[in-house]
């Protein structure tokens, strides 16, 4: 049953020779191929793969890569036409430690346009469908990377996480979405988006997964300079530890079932009873699980202060997309000529409508009140979450506050409610905490997820503390029911 | 309401133009941030409060010594570009004034 | 008349192994394109590395020029679009330079100036761009150069002055080894700023901007010019235009564009460059290895060791020759015998053979040595001279060759006597003409024989003396 195995069975069944690494990656080759109209996971899909044995658990498995990270010789456009030719000629840290862990690359996944958006609607190839539901989005921007593993293409695909990228489709597609600590893996060739809050993450279908993947990924790069020293550990060693009395807080602002008895949402008052429940399951766990208050000021901050902040960045990072020394050319007969129809071609309008807001925040005259402004209320709920850490081992909160959105869905929902539950996963790219989604049930047929963050540098207690939580949800290892097809 | 001409400006200075009816909608979505920002600027005390880059302030730092590493050939220098004239990346003859 | 006010923004770039944010090589080119990594071309998902050694010999001149250092190294980004950017910004220091609010004393037609640093900080290179009459060909080898940036103050009233302190600096920047500062490669450039006010006028004139100029007589050129232009313009009730102008090789400037309003870089602290703090120790210990610069050592060479104007500017003039010199000087040899020696031997022997100090055999400890002999009256100017040229020539040590030509003069009053005694015992009948007869030109037959005999090496001085005593006492005897 290859859709559902995970990367230790997988392991397990190559180390037995029950397969082989030819035989899986011809699975999911011919998995991607199968859902690739239908769902288009895929800017690229490798059909000539590269083997090589490593002394690694990763070692034969097959993977997808999210298209924004650099492969040298493979096409990489972060889903944009202005990249839509380009063909790098070095490889990201992640990619190259994934090939010296003989990994085998199955492909390239669709993001939202330079990862900037949360729909998985954006790309320049179309669309990506939920796997649990065609007619809703997986969310975004690593799309494809999630749609991959919900349908069970792949066991794991790494994707970015610069608000909740990677955390948030997690969510809607029934898959652990782990972000580690800012700096815990290098981004050196992961396509910039927001260089402060660009983060490596992964999808799998356990927690277990992603400590594997984070043991092969994580390290110090010298082409990264916001990397961490190696801690020498092994995540995977730790994963079973004991969590008795680890102490866990939600915040009474964003999840209190009183706030939102009013509502007239179905499913979002279904996620908040579920949460309930889940948190009652981790007290029986042995979790220490309490309500904290925050100024509701600070939090309703995060989404402003995270689009100020990331387009801010974003402006700045895709000025280098000018068609000059890569990227089509645009027409013209002076070179700012064709600079402007690079960019003009290259970008769609929810790009510029982005880049022109971050410019504008960054202007001289708008700069101490918007741009500065962020990036000080940035520090103070950073500053806030990391004194509850100081007498809290984790911050356990819905991933999101619905399942899964319609492709038709109006966005009118916005209510300042709607906007807590909604952005607070941007938290965890403020400070760099490690932060990880994990299905916890259903709601109308659709998988919701449940986030736990915890301290700088503490992906371990992370890890564990959701390894735990993951025995009590019922959702391990699950992925969406496409028809009858298995290979 | 922000100035659609500004905008316009700013896209400009960004090299790209947009669609007449972007522009509402950048409009709005300004109208939206703007007032949202409004909030923030009423935070007690905000001002003092000393901007934040990076996440948390990170030990690790080391700078690179001064030696030679990897680096490209020149054919990988020039492997996406479209015009190229001696090994150089061409481009329509720049004058100063045009930019 | 009008007041002049200049103001300079000078950049050069940095001496280094590889570039400020990449490992590329930092080195002349000989082929386009050669010396590019990813950072300096810009793909997508590069992340800059910064330099420590760049950081460092940009603290070091931000110190040397008396300025105040920033507790953390912090990069920002400056953004605009143009082609020989490929980053579409620029990383360079906004936020906290490597240095602010210092100064450079020059001397100016005998005249101390101080000129007024408002910053100093580090930064990279652009792209550059060849033109041709239908295109233009970019090279990224210069990309990702480490730069520094010196900004003065609008504090200078004359192209004397500007020149001076741009000479002056190249300077600092030679003796530091932070560059070398070869204008004509266009490692140093500078943008001039001038504008003329009212004699006795309090607000600053309409600033006009002259961008990138290498050569320090094109400087003075342009200066000059606008001058004589905005004088003229001003004298004749018309008004200047804030514009950007460009030197042409006529040495008239030429309008390139009116400034309209000022672009907006849109700064912001390099997220991807975490900072680096910087204790005090680090930069006292920087501060303390600063090598004493060009017009401190030429104050001092005439202050201290009462040479002549002209000395104390050869020597001072170039940081190999002066180190050279005081080297000499560390070994406590005369001052006057190695000035005379340094200014003469030492560079009558580098131009003649068109060297530099690197590959001069004589080393400051062997000229010291010779200098000593010289001193202690053993060995005569003369001799040193002929001995050190002929060390040169034959790539051994002066005081090797000393010795073994003997040319060690005997100085010893007993071996000297006794030389002098078997002389006089040979030649009695000339002692007896001296005692007997009062010959004198017997004291000159001896002192040749003497010469003679030592093979030149006795000391004539010493030698004249103990012979007319020997004389006297033989004289005495025979009473």
């Amino acid at each position: 049953m290859y859709r559902q195995d995970t990367i230790m069975e997988l392991r397990e069944q190559l180390d037995k020779k029950e397969t082989t690494k030819e035989e899986l990656f011809e699975k999911a080759n011919k998995l991607a191929h199968t859902f690739q109209e239908e769902y288009n996971s895929f800017v690229t899909i490798i059909d000539k793969p590269k083997f090589k044995d490593r002394d690694s658990l990763l070692s034969g498995i097959p993977y997808a890569l999210k298209d924004n990270f650099s492969t040298s010789g493979i096409l990489t456009t972060a889903s944009s036409n202005i990249l839509k030719d380009y063909v790098p000629v070095y490889d990201s840290t992640v990619y190259k430690k994934l090939k010296n862990a003989g990994a085998v690359l199955v492909g390239k996944t669709v993001l939202d346009e330079l990862a900037m958006g949360g729909t998985g609607t954006t790309g320049h190839t179309g669309i990506v469908r939920n796997p649990w539901d065609k007619s809703r989005m997986i969310g975004g921007s690593s799309a494809g990377s999630a749609a991959s593993v919900a349908l069970g293409i792949v066991p794991y695909a790494i994707g970015s996480d610069t608000g909740d990228s990677v955390r948030k489709p997690a969510a809607f597609g029934g898959l652990v979405g782990f972000k580690p600590t800012y700096g815990r893996i290098s981004r050196y060739g992961l396509f910039a988006f927001a260089s402060s809050l660009d983060h490596v993450a992964y999808f799998t279908r356990n927690v277990k997964d992603s400590a594997i993947i984070t043991d092969v990924l994580k390290g110090y790069d010298p082409q990264d300079m916001v990397t961490l020293k190696d801690d020498g550990k092994k995540y995977l060693d730790s994963i079973d530890n004991d969590i008795q009395g680890k102490k866990l807080f939600y915040i009474k602002e964003i999840c209190d079932r009183e706030y939102y008895k009013d509502s007239n949402d179905k499913e979002l008052l279904e996620v908040l009873d579920k949460f309930h429940e889940l948190l009652d399951k981790c007290r029986s766990l042995g979790f220490e699980v309490e309500e904290v208050s925050v100024d509701k000021k600070l939090l309703e901050a995060v989404y402003p202060t995270y689009m100020c902040i990331s387009c801010a960045e974003a402006t700045s990072n895709n000025a280098n997309l000018t068609g000059i020394q890569f990227g089509p050319r645009g027409e013209g007969v002076t070179t700012q000529e064709i600079m402007f129809d690079a960019r003009t071609k290259g970008f769609s309008e929810l790009i510029k409508r982005r880049f022109i807001l971050g410019s504008y925040i960054l202007q001289k005259e708008n700069q101490e009140k918007l741009f500065l402004n962020a990036c000080r209320v940035r520090r103070l709920i950073v500053d806030k979450i990391t004194e509850l850490f100081k007498e809290y081992d984790g911050l356990i909160l819905p991933a999101s506050g619905g399942i899964a959105p319609k492709f038709d869905a109006s966005s009118e929902k916005l209510s300042d409610r709607y906007l807590l539950l909604e952005n607070h996963l941007a938290i965890g790219n403020f400070g760099g905490f490690p932060s990880i989604t994990l299905p916890y049930g259903m709601v109308n047929d659709m998988p919701i997820g449940v986030n736990i963050t915890g301290r700088v540098k503490d992906d371990e207690l992370v890890l564990n503390m959701a390894n735990k939580i993951e025995s009590v949800t019922g959702f391990k290892n699950i992925i969406a029911k496409v028809g009858d097809i298995d290979v | 309401m922000i100035d659609k001409e500004l905008l316009k400006k700013y896209a400009r200075l960004l090299m790209f133009e947009m669609k007449e009816e972007e522009y509402t909608t950048l409009q709005e979505e300004f109208d939206v941030i703007l007032k949202q920002m409004d909030l923030i600027g009423n935070i007690q005390n905000i001002s003092e409060v000393e901007p934040m880059t990076f996440p948390y302030k990170n030990t690790d730092v080391v700078l690179r010594e001064d030696e030679v590493g990897d680096y490209l050939t020149v054919d990988e220098v020039l492997s996406n570009a479209k015009y190229q004239v001696n090994d150089q990346v061409k481009v329509p003859r720049v004058v100063e004034e045009d930019i | 008349m009008y007041k002049v006010v200049i103001g300079l923004e000078v950049h050069c770039e940095l001496d280094t192994v590889s570039k400020n944010f990449s490992a590329a090589p930092n080195k002349f080119s000989e082929y386009p394109n050669e010396n590019v990594a990813t950072v300096d071309l810009g793909l997508p998902g590069i992340l800059p590395v910064a330099n420590k050694e760049a950081c460092r010999k940009a603290l070091l001149t931000a110190l040397a020029l008396h300025c105040k250092a920033p507790d953390e190294v912090i990069f920002d980004r400056k953004n605009y679009f143009y082609p020989d950017l490929p980053k579409g910004y620029q990383i360079t220091q906004n936020t906290k330079p490597m240095g602010i609010n210092g100064y450079l004393d020059i001397m100016v037609n005998g005249k101390m100036k101080r000129v007024d640093i408002h910053d100093l900080h580090l930064e990279e290179d652009t792209a550059s761009l060849e033109h041709f009459p239908k295109y233009s060909l970019i090279d990224y080898n210069r990309s990702g150069v480490p730069l520094i940036e010196i900004v003065t103050e609008p504090c200078m009233e004359s192209a004397d002055e500007a020149v001076q302190f741009l000479e002056d600096l190249r300077d600092v920047f030679l003796f530091l080894g932070v560059s070398e500062a070869k204008s004509n490669y266009g490692q140093m450039r500078c943008d001039v700023n001038i504008s003329l006010m009212e004699e006795n006028a309090t607000k600053l004139g309409t600033k006009v901007e002259m961008k990138n100029i290498n050569a320090f007589n094109n400087v003075r050129a342009a200066i000059e010019y606008e001058i004589k232009r905005q004088s003229e313009v001003l004298s004749s009730g018309g008004k200047v235009v804030q514009e950007t102008r460009r030197i042409a090789e006529d040495g008239k400037t030429y309008s390139m564009r009116e400034k309209v309003d000022a672009l907006d870089y849109k700064y912001f602290i390099e997220p991807n460059i975490p900072s680096t703090p910087l204790t005090e120790e680090y930069i006292e210990k920087l501060r303390s290895s600063l090598p004493e610069l060009k017009l401190d050592r030429y104050l001092k060479y005439i202050e201290k060791y009462n040479m002549s104007d002209y000395d104390a500017g050869v020597l001072s003039k170039e940081r190999p020759i002066s180190d050279y010199f005081e080297e000499v000087l560390s070994y406590g040899s005369d001052v006057e015998l190695s000035v005379n020696f340094v200014t003469t031997t030492v560079l009558g022997t580098l131009n003649k053979l068109e060297i530099s100090l690197e590959d001069f055999f004589i080393t400051p400890k062997m000229l010291s040595e010779v200098i000593t002999l010289v001193r202690d009256g053993k060995i005569s100017l003369d001799h040193a001279r002929k001995i050190l040229y002929q060390a040169i020539d034959e790539k051994v040590d002066p005081n090797e060759l000393i010795k073994k030509q003997n040319l060690h003069q005997i100085n010893d009053e007993g071996e000297l006597l006794k030389l002098i005694t078997e002389i006089m015992d040979d030649n009695l009948e000339i002692v007896r003409q001296y005692v007997e007869d009062g010959n004198r030109s017997a004291v000159n037959f001896f002192i040749g024989q003497t010469m003679k005999r030592s093979n030149r090496q006795a000391n004539p001085n010493k030698s004249m003396e103990i012979i007319k005593e020997e004389l006297e006492r033989r004289k005495n005897n025979a009473k």
